[in-house]
């Protein structure tokens, strides 16, 4: 695979086609081979699991990817800026709650949150929208109630707490940030000819960028259910505040898109409530993938303040929500 | 990464999400109410995917390609992304659970899984209706495992069940066991039971063996513990195939 991905980088339009054409042969070919080899039970159960989160994401992941795509397309940019208010602490809790209303999930978010102060909207507003909209859309409201049953609990702790830090980092923002930390973002070339052909851009742009990091966290997920021993995660989870760091630090390394991270944060059934919520708070915000979104965007001086600073509001606003309304 | 390309991933994950929803393949890895979304979000890829590579083929002059170029153009202030503007190469892992389904297509969760359950567990303990008349009665296991434990088997004193499972091999000999799932495989839970009594000279089926037990409780296996593992007495038990939807 790696020998595919250097010849597109250097090669002609097609040969990303070809070596995707290659590769499906070969796999074809050497589909009795592999399915020889594939015979070790915890190779299998790893394998199952794996495709299991995908499978049971990929409908969320496909109409987030649509309703993005549909604002992205059919809703003009200048409407969002002007309905925010002049004053700018006001500002961020109202792009907070904006929030709410466009879905998508954060590989989503963090160009349009870069299109919005390209408009003009304020730095402190975008980027708590960019926190909030992937964190509590209702795509990803619904899919943690479908996660959790029985626990509706979980969906308003999530809403808060995530709302609670998305607007707490706008105002921070506000009091410290400096405009020289940010670099001014452009998503030019997902404009197509009409709108049906930018939206149809965006949403085949956004599904494979989230797409290709669900399949990093599923197999993450994967390997860790299959190859920790159960005893070892028994133990992260018996002390409270381990067991919620723990959570916190998986979220930022597995890097699930939002709409899909309730399912996991649900399997890992030893931790306690305030530490899964942990995992779904911290998780839209701050993970591997968006730390590098947000360098490529934003730029390197604004992503190794910004995503330090997230995860530590993120943990604390956990906890407390947490021990209000999950005990 | 280029648009075609982008197009063509997005037009096997569409297949593969078709063919493993159109059959009941899917059901090794998630709940039945699934199905239709599956089938609409595999068909909707197909359908972006297959638009994307019609774009390429027909006309490479319009506004929608200058990204091969972005790259090499990194240097430029203000447009720095990380990767390339058509498409991340990590756009690449979408290929291996379209492979890994096409080809393996994994099998449902068994006695592996189960084995590393310490627990006992039922998603919710809940107080059950009352049996319904005539026996044996059909259950899942995880209802009987919930009525035998949580409800210290008194809904099913003088009554005869038929529970379906597979063979979990332990140390003294097997356990009939199945899994649960909530959402996916990925959070699913074990409900064992202990048989007893089994027939004479019957042999411990291979691990993974599924069968359909006919018998009645008997106290012993303990109670209101997630870790109580219920009595099943055996009189008959019959090999079967696995069931079109493993989970209870």
């Amino acid at each position: 695979m790696s020998g595919a991905v250097s010849e597109t980088k250097r090669g002609w339009r097609l040969t990303g086609l070809e070596a995707l054409l290659g590769l499906t042969a070969v796999v074809v070919i050497g589909q009795r081979w592999l399915v020889d080899s594939f015979t070790s039970p915890a190779l299998q159960t790893g394998a199952t699991i794996f495709v299991s989160i995908f499978v049971q994401a990929l409908p969320f992941l496909v109409l987030g990817v649509l309703l993005s795509a549909a604002i992205a397309a059919f809703v003009p940019p200048t409407l969002l800026a002007r309905a925010l208010p002049r004053n700018r602490s006001a500002a961020v809790p109202v792009a907070g709650a904006c929030g709410i209303l466009l879905p998508g999930c954060e590989c989503a978010s963090v160009p349009v949150a870069g299109s919005l102060m390209a408009r003009g909207v304020a730095p402190a507003a975008a980027l708590t929208f960019l926190l909030s909209a992937p964190a509590i859309n209702p795509i990803v409201l619904v899919s943690t109630f479908v996660a959790f049953p029985g626990q509706p609990q979980m969906v308003l702790a999530r809403l808060v707490a995530s709302f609670a830090t998305a607007v707490i980092m706008g105002w921070l923002w506000l009091r410290f940030g400096r405009p020289e930390w940010l670099r001014m973002p452009s998503r030019t070339h997902l404009q197509g000819s009409t709108s049906w052909h930018t939206f149809r851009l965006t949403a085949t742009h956004d599904f494979v960028h989230a797409g290709g990091f669900l399949v990093i966290g599923a197999l993450a997920a994967a390997v860790f259910n299959v190859a920790m021993p159960p005893q070892w995660i028994d133990a992260m989870s018996a002390n409270p505040l381990l067991a919620i760091l723990a959570m916190a630090t998986l979220a930022v390394l597995l890097s699930i898109c939002s709409e899909a991270d309730a399912f996991v944060a649900s399997s890992f059934t030893s931790f306690s409530l305030t530490a899964r919520l942990a995992f779904l708070v911290v998780g839209p915000m701050v993970d591997l993938k968006l730390i590098s979104m947000q360098t490529g965007v934003f730029g390197r001086a604004f992503a190794v303040r910004f995503a330090p600073t997230t995860f530590v509001v993120a943990v604390v606003l956990s906890i407390l929500v947490g021990g209000w309304l999950l005990t | 990464m280029s648009r075609e390309l982008q197009g063509g991933i997005l037009m096997l994950v569409g297949i593969v999400t078709l063919r493993v929803s159109w059959g009941t393949t899917y059901l090794n890895y998630v709940k039945e109410g699934m199905r239709p979304w599956l089938l609409l979000s595999g068909a909707v890829l197909l359908v972006l995917g297959l638009l994307a590579v019609i774009d390429a083929v027909r006309g490479r002059g319009d506004e929608d390609d200058p990204q091969d170029s972005e790259g090499e153009s990194e240097g430029e202030p203000g447009d720095g992304h990380v990767h390339a503007h058509g498409g991340p190469r990590t756009a690449w892992l979408l290929l291996l659970p379209v492979f890994t389904l096409f080809v393996v297509a994994p099998p449902a969760l068994g006695a592996y899984s189960a084995s590393r359950d310490v627990t006992n567990s039922v998603a919710a303990p809940q107080l059950l209706p009352p049996l319904p008349p005539g026996d044996p009665v059909p259950m899942y296991l995880s209802d009987y495992v919930t009525r035998a434990v949580w409800e210290k088997g008194v809904s099913l004193e003088g009554r005869t069940v038929t529970v379906t499972g597979f063979v979990l091999p332990t140390q003294q000999g097997w356990q009939l066991a199945r899994l649960q799932i909530l959402c996916c495989a990925a959070d699913a839970f074990t409900s064992k039971a202990q048989p007893t009594n089994l027939p004479a000279g019957f042999a411990r089926p291979p691990a993974d063996t599924w069968v359909t037990v006919t018998g009645h409780w008997v106290p012993g296996g303990g109670t209101e513990s997630g870790t109580a593992i219920p009595l099943l007495e055996v009189e008959s038990i019959v090999e079967i195939e696995q069931p079109v939807n493993p989970y209870d």
